[in-house]
């Protein structure tokens, strides 16, 4: 899957889930202190992305150390490399 | 020890007649049915009442997103009937956490959006793996009042109870005794209830809705009356600020009425099925709580739902403590039985006639039936004074309440 395809589709969860503007969505921003999530918000956050991309990552370690959106796109990015994203769902 | 007095001096509603209180006694005022036909209700197959009361969720988003993550609809009507009480209250900003004051919130059950979206999700595959961790916080039992407590940063005594169509009129029973006693000086009392087909086709399987009006939906419910065939749901929420009335004196506060009396009671008889005796007992005990005698009471707001027995069985209680003298009324005819939080918005309503001087009467009451004369029907408004009123709720599990409030 392409990067800039990767980049909308993450910070559509950004937007639907988490009600964040847009503009403040940044690859170097910080999910905790910049997007204001917390940890119940982590675990969300993976049932958003795991509907929105069509993966299982709730057991996958690499979660615990996204820190940024950035940490996002690029771990996304990775489970592409390892076949692991199936099509992306329309929902 | 010398028991403290406890006032009301805040209300705020949800409704399916408006988001406020105000809305709410307008449109009694001007006899208006909340309820509709329910679209896509057919879909469910052996739901025989396709009629509720729905209540409009509106204006959620000032509530921010962080706390609202963990809030269905009836917590989110709380928190609206919540503010909406504070703010009538009038009390000031370092009351809420000072520890003093608590939040005592009753429901049926927790979200029924939720929980059945929880199903939903986890059942067909037996799959956890797409259910978010605020799914949790919805379906609680306690999920309104503890949504309200931490959205408003109450902390005090939180409680949920839990006693179907009795669950408000616990709340406030119970806010009263912790007042009384002066574990707390301030209490945000009420009840809450979610509409769902699961809630409706919970009364509907054993034959309590209203299921003959489903093409004339605001002919239903028909509390004491001779064509009435059985309940129709509603949702909401109905909050009460309870305060020790000292305090409330002190600063001034509009007073709606002081709570004199409260009893609640098991029936001790049967799970689903109303018991006469049982009400008269918790009526009884309510008044003598208060210190009065039937004639000392001058409206009776009723549970009547208008199911065939439940009503059958309160005219009766009724009729047995107080005869035919005293006015009584059902509000379930205008927006529905809000289950657990009916007690509560009953009582606002109710405490409103107190102001008013006027009893509403109960709404498609046109010939009362035969099973339930004998007391005195409101039928068409009545200019009353209303010094003392008992308000009546009676629930699932043989769970019987009633309040008595005095005019201040």
């Amino acid at each position: 899957m392409a990067q800039k395809e990767i980049i909308k589709m993450t910070n559509e969860v950004f937007e639907e889930a988490f009600e964040i503007e847009s503009q403040k969505l940044t690859p170097e921003a910080n999910i905790f202190n910049d997007l204001g999530l917390d940890s119940l918000d982590v675990v969300d956050l993976v049932v958003a992305l795991q509907k929105k991309f069509g993966v299982q990552i709730r057991n996958d370690e690499r979660v615990r150390n996204i820190r940024t959106l950035g940490d996002i796109y690029g771990f996304i990015d990775a489970l592409g490399e390892e076949n692991k994203l199936s099509l992306p769902r329309e929902n | 020890m010398q028991l403290k007095r406890v006032v009301i001096s805040g209300v705020g509603s949800v409704s399916p007649l408006g988001l406020d209180v105000a809305s709410l006694l307008a449109a009694i005022e001007n006899k208006q049915s909340a309820v509709k036909r329910m679209p896509g209700w057919e879909r469910y197959r052996g739901l025989r009442s396709l009629v509720a009361a729905p209540a409009e969720l509106a204006n959620e988003k000032e509530i921010p997103r962080q706390s609202r993550r963990s809030m269905g609809r009836m917590s989110i009507f709380s928190v609206q009937a919540s503010k909406q009480a504070l703010a009538d209250s009038g009390i000031s900003e370092s009351l809420i956490s000072s520890g003093r004051m608590g939040c005592i919130i009753g429901s049926t059950m927790g979200g029924a959006e939720s929980i059945s979206e929880a199903f939903e999700i986890m059942l067909p595959e037996r799959d956890l793996s797409q259910l978010t961790s605020m799914k949790f916080f919805q379906c609680l039992s306690h999920t309104a009042a503890m949504n309200v407590a931490q959205y408003l940063g109450i902390k005090g005594c939180v409680l949920a109870t839990s006693a179907a169509c009795a669950s408000a009129l616990q709340a406030i029973g119970a806010g009263y005794d912790l007042i009384r006693l002066g574990k707390q000086d301030a209490i945000l009392c009420g009840g809450a209830e979610e509409l769902h087909p699961i809630v409706t086709g919970s009364f509907d399987i054993i034959f309590a809705t209203s299921s003959s009006y489903n093409d004339n939906p605001s002919k239903t419910p028909r509390p004491f009356d001779v064509s009435r065939d059985g309940l129709v749901c509603g949702e909401g929420a109905g909050i009460v600020f309870l305060e020790e009335r000292e305090l409330a004196l002190k600063r001034g506060a509009k007073i709606y009425a002081e709570i004199i009396g409260y009893n609640t009671c098991g029936s001790g008889v049967h799970i689903s099925q109303s018991s006469a005796s049982a009400m008269r007992q918790c009526i009884s005990e309510a008044l003598k709580s208060a210190n009065i005698k039937p004639t000392d009471v001058d409206y009776i707001n009723a549970h009547a739902t208008a199911t065939i027995q439940g009503d059958q069985e309160e005219a009766q209680a009724i009729r047995n403590i107080f005869g035919d003298d005293v006015p009584v009324s059902s509000l379930k005819g205008y927006f529905g039985h809000t289950l657990g939080a009916s007690g509560a918005i009953e009582l606002i309503v109710s405490l409103a006639m107190m102001q008013k001087g006027q009893i509403y009467p109960t709404f498609n009451l046109e010939k009362v039936g035969d099973d339930c004369r004998g007391i005195f029907h409101v039928q068409e408004k009545l200019n009353r004074d209303i010094s003392i009123l008992v308000k009546n709720c009676f629930a699932f599990g043989g769970i019987n309440a009633a309040l008595v409030c005095r005019k201040e």
